[in-house]
């Protein structure tokens, strides 16, 4: 049995890609009721109809067996639905009529026009709290622009800062950082609406702009123009006032191992094991900060030659012996290698219909006395129609009459 | 307006009160005193009273009172990026006075050698020495006074000893460091050399004029552990009057007939019973009540104008409250009261010795530094670049 | 040798009892040459003893009374020492040259005395405008106490200290006199006459300085005006107690008398504590003694147990048991302990003095070690008038004019007893 920390909510889940779907997974994990109302019969973003990448290896169809699609959607249960339909539009607002919780992730202004916007889920369900996830939030001159999260990366400054220091914007890989924080900062804001609905007797609407979800945690891009008109340069893995602090070659190929060390106790430590134990003495230049931010390079070029020598893992360990900050840059193969994720059996396996047993990453927490678990392997396309629509109160009768005018469905055309 | 000690440097490191002490005079008289204090917060902040008891790192009574004048920086002198700030502030120092454990004072003493020259004065403030079988032990205000042989007589017999004021122990250390201190100073002014000073607590105490020891060591005799007021060569202590106590130092002749004569009693100064030395122990509570008679009808500020006059030495006992309106303190001002930001009014003492008159600005005491108040201000004026110093930061070197 | 940081310093001395004279010897330590102008004929109050079977200060042995006093001997090392009479014409020209002699001139008279003798600084600064005099009166030069005569007990009283240092459940019949002035107050007058010095490199003139003994005090006590001024809270005595710290205080030992003090600053200092009383389960965590605040809450029961355990054991073995555990740990010494010390032996603390009248003594040594030049107790006090005429020879006066000094009583080398 799983944890229970949420038990009695029912959340229900419209959104696609990945802030809005982990959101529902992380309150899933926790015991809430959570039904992810699939988008029918077009196919969601994470299930793609040809092969791809993530696409993982079994029979059945491929839009059931992307990898990145079951990340995001465990411990749920699925109902796909045209929503364009009347019958589809009455199953939905059945669904609110007794849920708490209503994350939807359309552009902004899309689902007022799909007859559910605040004012219309209000009617239905005075008691929920709605959350829309748009990138730009649901007001302003970006409100009908169209975003996934490197598009945010991109216009919160972040991308300015990450890449290599001699190189350019083009160069830089996109990345994805706002979907990963998002479903965190959706989750509290859904529970913090739960807890005041508790004062006020009366549901929420919550406008959670991804934009503004990210941006606050990059405090220092902003600061750095407005408390000293500079702006911030790309600097790669240093840290202007750490030396040493960078990634380094190992003896393997492309594989590497990032070294750091904080303060002159660290440093020592490294001193000792790249055999330069002379400048971590007091009358040495780099025995001071001061001195080893002025020979960043021989510095570097010194831990290089010591851990071009060893193997990514093991260097980091007779670092890490040491007081030094190491650690090898792991690969995905890597993370079924680590000693400590396995003690604190942290992958989990899941048996799912078409891609057979599957060993996968584990939860973001540990709880006690009341472990999370992985209790619902990702659901199949409109895999609980039938359970979902029997609790609506719908008859085996009705439930057909839908799957033939189309208002739901169990599989999506190639 | 030049102040006597205008050009010196002193650091002092440590933070604790002996160390705080030490540096105040130098700083209130003119030196520049850099007061590098640890990361961890410096002792001297944390001791009360605070303004309406609720603390704050920079409004500890002591702290204000001793740290007046001085600049505050922050450094973590166990780290040797910590060690090379000390050595290039001390380079330029004429002293550093120093208060934290032998070990750790080692380390710093070796940074400021050039083979078996000094390059600055030093002194080091320890319990015992740096040296010595107990060189690393640990005390305090408490332990150090009983280290001292002081408390053993200030008690009443079969009572537990006690120790002075709190502080007073550690005051008085501090107070030799810095006399010392300037010794040092001026030897190096005027031969060139620096010197390395060891100053351990219980030596400062138990070598000062007051120590139970010498008597001992001279004599073999011990000083009585009376309780208060003498009953050998009274009267010697606290009496009451109307409205609170009179201390007295009258036993001994001339001021023992003097005080006969104030009071009206010529003939007590020839009485045997009060003058025959072996006698006179009999006849304590005789002599007492007498003295109180004449006392109850007086209020202690009227006995001390009028047993002065005729030359008695005697003092009324005040307490806290009484300190600052006293008309001599007034006439001094003894007590100054300013402005101190963040906190309002606050009083301290004023200065220690009045050079070239009462009124002259050779003391000048500016407010006591906040925590790490100046620590971005001389790391720039040694030399360090605004990178170098939040890299120092960073690496929790200060703070 | 002794230690050359004072060296070519030249300290006039005219000051009697403790304050002046300490301070005094500690420059003489410091390489200073001191100069003692002794009083003469009547003696110097630090010489003056009551009945010799009567008090302690009197050293048992042959010779006058007041060259076997205590205080004397402790209080006037590395001095020369000259007994004149500055009430007379020669003795004036006598001190008018060691006036132009001096770097530095001491005294502690009451406030008005020296003007009177025709010393004050108008004076002395036109015979030697490169000297400065320190003044050491109670209250200071100036103002309404002006000419009041006090020693450090009362200035101790009337600072405020007195009344914060007894017992908590005492009056103030019971504080104990104490001279702490006279111990601190040569320290802050010792950086007074330096500075003047340093400043003097500058100006080319001396200074005059007016210690006021109680001011010397008001600051070494901040505490006191601060919780006034601040919370308006009369300080009362705290004993050997802190407000913020269980345990802090003085403890029973082992046999009649034997004190030790015990302090446990932080938790982990407890803890040790309490697992060497055998009761760890005080430090553990769920007992309330375990927090500062319990312990706080709780000082006088902690402090009954401490004392259980304490009086079965020697001071002096329990604190080296105690502080090997990291505890803040020291036996109350007695006047005799510190001989027992071997921290003192081992740095070599006590110092062998000899002297005509008190012959071979080991005494307390100097307040500081110095590397490279250690000081050394070079000069006992000395005998009254040792040194009168190697002073005056050095002044420039001649065997014939020191003859007849000597005749007329001017200087001299005995008191006589009976005088005060």
């Amino acid at each position: 049995m799983g944890n229970a920390s949420l038990e009695g909510l029912k959340i229900i889940e419209m959104t696609e890609a990945w802030a809005g779907p982990v959101c529902a997974s992380l309150m899933g994990d926790m015991g809430a009721d959570v039904i992810k109302v699939e988008s029918f019969p077009r196919h969601s973003l994470t299930r793609p109809t040809s092969p791809r990448y993530a696409t993982m290896p079994g029979d059945g169809p491929v839009y059931e067996r992307d990898a990145l699609h079951h990340q995001g959607n465990r411990n749920k249960r699925n109902i796909a639905i045209d929503i364009r339909t009347e019958s589809g539009n009455q199953i939905l607002k059945k669904l609110l009529s007794d849920a708490d919780v209503f994350i939807e992730g359309y552009a902004a202004g899309k689902i007022e026009k799909l007859g559910f916007g605040w004012k219309d889920v209000q009617k239905i369900n005075p008691n929920i709290t709605m959350i829309s996830i748009a990138g730009w939030g649901l007001e302003g001159p970006y409100k009908k622009m169209v975003t996934l999260g490197a598009g945010l990366d991109a216009t919160t400054g972040h991308l300015s800062l990450r890449g290599y220091p001699e190189g350019d914007f083009v160069d830089t890989h996109p990345n994805f950082h706002s979907d990963a924080t998002g479903s965190s900062t959706i989750f509290f804001a859904a529970l913090t609406a739960l807890l005041q609905r508790q004062k006020s007797k009366t549901g929420t609407f919550i406008d959670l702009s991804q934009w503004e979800g990210l941006v606050w945690q990059f405090p220092t891009i902003l600061a750095e123009w407005t408390m000293n008109q500079r702006i911030p340069e790309r600097l790669g893995n240093d840290d202007p006032h750490i030396v040493p602090h960078g990634v380094y070659r190992t003896i393997d190929d492309d594989k590497w191992i990032v070294v750091a060390a904080e303060d002159d106790q660290q440093w020592e430590g490294l001193c000792k094991i790249i055999d330069r134990i002379e400048w971590s003495e007091i009358s040495h230049k780099y025995s001071s900060i001061v001195g080893r931010i002025k020979g960043r390079e021989e510095i570097d070029n010194a831990i290089e030659s010591f851990t071009k020598q060893y193997e990514g893992f093991n260097a980091a360990e007779i670092l890490q012996n040491n007081n030094v900050i190491a650690s090898p840059v792991v690969t995905p193969p890597d993370v079924l290698l680590s000693s400590q994720l396995h003690d604190r059996s942290w992958h989990q396996t899941i048996t799912h219909k078409w891609t057979g047993p599957v060993m996968v990453g584990g939860f973001l927490w540990d709880v006690e006395p009341d472990s999370l678990s992985w209790d619902i392997p990702t659901a199949l396309v409109g895999q609980h129609n039938e359970e979902i629509l029997i609790e609506l109160g719908y008859d085996e009768k009705k439930i057909s009459e839908f799957y033939t005018n189309g208002s739901i469905g169990n599989h999506y055309e190639n | 307006m030049t102040q006597p000690l205008d050009g010196l440097k002193v650091i002092e490191i440590g933070g604790t009160v002996s160390v705080s002490a030490a540096g105040k005079k130098f700083a209130d008289f003119g030196a520049d005193v850099i007061k590098i204090e640890p990361p961890q917060i410096s002792e001297v902040r944390k001791i009360a009273p605070f303004p309406d008891d609720i603390f704050h790192i920079d409004k500890g009574a002591v702290h204000l009172a001793f740290d007046t004048s001085k600049r505050s920086i922050v450094v973590d002198h166990l780290t040797n990026s910590g060690k090379e700030i000390i050595q290039r502030l001390g380079s330029k120092a004429n002293l550093i006075i120093m208060d934290i454990p032998a070990k750790e004072a080692l380390d710093l003493i070796n940074i400021f050698k050039d083979g078996d020259s000094l390059l600055t004065n030093i002194v080091t403030i320890t319990p015992h020495g740096m040296t010595g079988p107990y060189k690393d032990r640990i005390e305090n205000d408490l332990t150090l006074f009983g280290w001292s042989t002081r408390s053993h007589r200030h008690s009443i017999t079969g009572r537990e000893p006690l120790r002075y004021g709190p502080y007073a122990g550690v005051v008085q250390i501090g107070s030799t460091a810095a006399a010392v201190g300037m010794a040092a100073i001026w030897g190096s002014r005027s031969e060139g050399m620096s010197r390395l000073v060891d100053v351990a607590g219980v030596e400062a105490l138990m070598g000062n004029v007051d120590s139970g020891f010498f008597l001992w060591a001279v004599n073999g005799a011990l000083q009585p552990r009376s309780a208060g007021q003498s009953t050998g060569l009274y009267p010697m202590g606290a009496y009451k009057c109307k409205d609170g106590y009179m201390l007295f130092s009258a036993g001994r002749d001339p001021v023992y007939s003097r005080l006969c004569n104030a009071i009206g009693r010529p003939d007590l100064s020839t009485d045997k019973r009060f003058t025959d030395p072996v006698e006179k122990p009999k006849h304590f509570e005789a002599f007492k009540e007498i003295l109180e008679e004449w006392l109850s009808t007086r209020t202690k500020y009227e006995a001390f104008d009028e047993l002065q006059e005729k030359g008695v030495m005697c003092c009324p006992v005040l307490d806290a409250s009484e300190l600052e309106n006293d008309r001599q303190s007034v006439h001094r001002k003894s007590y100054i009261t300013r402005n101190q930001d963040g906190i309002g009014d606050i009083t301290i003492a004023g200065p220690p010795f009045r050079m070239n008159g009462l009124h002259s600005d050779a003391w000048q005491s500016k407010p006591a530094p906040s925590f790490s108040q100046h620590t971005n201000e001389i790391l720039e004026e040694y030399g360090y670049s605004k990178q170098e110093t939040i890299a120092l930061f960073r690496a929790g070197v200060t703070t | 040798m002794t230690s050359n940081l004072l060296q070519g310093i030249n300290v006039l001395e005219i000051s009697e009892v403790w304050a002046g004279p300490f301070g005094c010897s500690l420059m003489g330590d410091l390489g200073a040459d001191v100069i003692k102008v002794e009083s003469y004929p009547r003696k110097s109050e630090t010489r003056n003893a009551g009945d010799p079977r009567l008090d302690p200060r009197v050293a048992e042995g042959d010779g006058p009374i007041y060259e076997r006093i205590n205080t004397h001997h402790h209080g006037n090392r590395n001095k020369r020492n000259i007994a004149l009479d500055i009430r007379t014409s020669e003795g004036r020209e006598v001190l008018t040259r060691l006036i132009r002699w001096g770097d530095i001139l001491v005294e502690s008279f009451s406030a008005g005395t020296i003007d009177r003798l025709g010393y004050g600084w108008d004076t002395i600064k036109e015979i030697n405008e490169k000297i400065t005099m320190l003044s050491l009166a109670g209250w200071g030069q100036e103002g309404p106490y002006l000419g009041r005569i006090m020693f450090g007990v009362g200035f101790d009283a009337m600072a405020g200290h007195s009344l914060i240092r007894g017992y908590q459940d005492g009056t103030p019949e019971e504080i104990i006199p104490i001279l702490h002035s006279d111990a601190t107050v040569p320290l802050t007058w010792i950086v007074a006459v330096l500075g003047s010095l340093m400043e003097r490199d500058r100006t080319g003139k001396g200074s005059y300085i007016d210690l006021a003994q109680i001011e010397d005090l008001a600051w070494q006590f901040p505490g006191i005006i601060s919780d006034w001024k601040m919370n308006n809270r009369v300080a009362k005595p705290v004993a050997n107690s802190d407000p913020s710290i269980v345990p802090h205080g003085c403890y029973q030992s082992a046999g009649e008398d034997s004190w030790i003090n015990i302090v446990a600053e932080n938790d982990s200092q407890w803890q040790n504590l309490a697992a060497m009383m055998d009761h760890s389960e005080w430090a553990e965590i769920g007992h309330s003694w375990s927090s500062i605040v319990g312990r706080i809450d709780s000082r006088d029961e902690i402090d009954s147990h401490i004392n259980q355990f304490t009086k079965q054991y020697d001071a002096f073995d329990l604190a080296d048991k105690l502080q090997a555990q990291g505890i803040i740990a020291a036996p109350v010494l007695s006047p005799p302990d510190p001989l027992m010390s071997p921290q003192l032996h081992d740095r070599n603390w006590f110092q062998i003095v000899d002297h005509p009248y008190i012959p071979e003594r080991l005494l307390g040594g100097f307040l500081w070690k110095i590397e490279p030049d250690a000081p050394s107790w070079d000069k006992r006090a000395a005998l009254v008038g040792e040194n009168n005429d190697e002073i005056l020879m050095q002044l420039g006066f001649s065997s014939d004019d020191i003859a007849q000094m000597r005749s007329k009583e001017i200087i001299g080398d005995a008191y006589d007893e009976a005088t005060r």
